[in-house]
């Protein structure tokens, strides 16, 4: 039976330009299509193959190509079966389509997107804030964030392992993770 | 030799008075380390391992421990695990309200300097910059054996009169409300008025005033109490 659906299914991708389809399992299939022919594969994921849930719509920086890749997770309950879509946005100005009106679900994962990396979701809509309600600095989730120089300027730091420390730890408790070892930063290479 | 080996007594100087006064103070302390309330208040994952340590695998209240619900009736405020910043914003005006004398107890590595969320941005890193903390239980996260022979070195404490730090929050208000600042913003305020608490109590220090407190002045604005109202309507539906 999957065998049919995976099968059926592929045949119906082809229908879409410019799309790589790379079947993982038969139950899972990655395609890499253009940002302008999203909405379409998802519209005809969604009404003529039963992928009726977003499980999620992920986000990867990528710096060096100065690309945003957004992935598109759809589940059919029918075949029991997932597919990623994914595409690639530029990274400036950062600004891609809603596809809120296919899959209402997706308010919420582009308005955390939105906050985590700034990208602008038009047609979404709520971008507002979410969970970094008191938060006023960068999109915290883009890599030119620097969490560790933002640390530094905004809290202070004590020593992992202070005097007070190790008596505990004398006493069987706490735990000694030396800084090199815990530090990418001061990783020895 | 001798001499700075005598130096090293230390002297306790007698209080005068009621010899009684004495005895009487000993049995507040050894009473009230005997009926703590923790308030039921989890920050982070550490939280876990207080059901079993509450309940009756581990049972806290052979020991005279109990969950307590708000943090008016409650004496220790356990600070289960990582404070994001928007949470450490409200564990501060918890413990600003809870009554005093009162604990805090920092479970978990991450209340010591961040943990493994060291390099996060939205977690504060040293608890005890902006209340001060009477007790680290450090782990990751520690076991509910760990949780309870802390808790009972807290008892220890406070029937020696060693657990005072509440009293360090009113001294050095200025210290404490300096870095809440620096995190907060300038325009921080809670609705607990430190400073006439601090005079109440008769614990002004000299930390207690300072340029942190001047700056609260400028900006505090006086609070306002919430409008009481009675049959509280629910919305019309619309049609
Ligand atoms: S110390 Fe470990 S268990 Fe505790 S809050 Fe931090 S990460 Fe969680």
């Amino acid at each position: 039976m999957s065998q049919q659906v995976a099968h059926w299914l592929d045949n119906l991708l082809k229908e879409i330009e410019g799309i790589e389809v790379r079947r993982k399992s038969s139950r899972r299939v990655r395609v890499d299509v253009p940002a302008d022919a999203l909405p379409a594969l998802l519209e005809l994921l969604q009404g003529r193959a039963g992928y009726i849930h977003l499980s999620a719509i992920s986000c990867v920086d990528w710096i060096d190509d100065g690309e945003f890749e957004l992935v598109y997770h759809v589940w059919s309950y029918e075949s029991h079966s997932l597919v990623s879509a994914h595409i690639r946005i530029a990274r400036e100005p950062g600004v891609y389509l809603s596809v809120y009106d296919l899959y209402q679900p997706a308010a919420f994962f582009e308005r955390d997107i939105h906050e985590m990396y700034g990208i602008h979701f038009e047609g979404s809509p709520n971008m507002e804030k979410f969970i970094l309600t008191e938060w006023d600095g960068p999109p915290p989730m883009r890599k030119e964030f620097d969490s560790e120089a933002y640390i530094n300027e905004h809290l202070s730091w004590q020593e992992y392992n202070p005097e007070w420390l190790q008596e505990l730890v004398a006493e069987g408790g706490g735990v000694i993770i030396p800084p090199e070892e815990q530090r990418f930063s001061q990783k020895k290479k | 030799m001798v001499m700075s080996r005598l130096q090293k007594i230390p002297v306790v100087e007698e209080k005068k008075g009621n010899p009684l006064a004495r005895v009487f103070d000993d049995l507040v302390r050894f009473c009230r380390s005997r009926s703590l309330f923790i308030l039921h208040y989890c920050t982070g994952c550490g939280a876990i391992e207080l059901p079993p340590a509450m309940t009756s695998r581990f049972d806290m209240e052979r020991l005279g421990i109990q969950p307590m619900v708000s943090p008016r009736q409650a004496d220790i405020l356990l600070i289960t695990g990582y404070v994001s910043i928007k949470t450490l914003k409200r564990v501060i005006l918890t413990y600003e309200q809870m009554g005093s004398p009162k604990y805090v107890v920092g479970i978990c590595s991450c209340t010591v300097n961040g943990g493994m969320y060291w390099q996060s941005y939205a977690t504060a890193k040293k608890l005890d910059e902006y209340m001060p903390v009477d007790l680290y239980i450090a782990g990751c996260m520690p076991r509910p054996e760990a949780v309870i022979s802390g808790l009972q070195k807290l008892m220890d404490r406070i029937k020696n009169g060693e657990a005072d730090s509440w009293q360090d929050y009113y001294r050095n208000y200025d210290y404490y409300l300096g870095n809440q600042q620096k995190l907060f913003g300038e325009d921080w305020q809670t609705p607990t008025d430190i400073i006439t608490e601090a005079k109440h109590y008769e614990l002004m220090g000299e930390g207690t005033l300072g340029q942190h407190t001047r700056l609260l002045e400028q900006h505090q604005q006086p609070l306002e109490a919430l409008e009481m109202r009675l049959g509280h309507k629910l919305k019309e539906p619309v049609e």
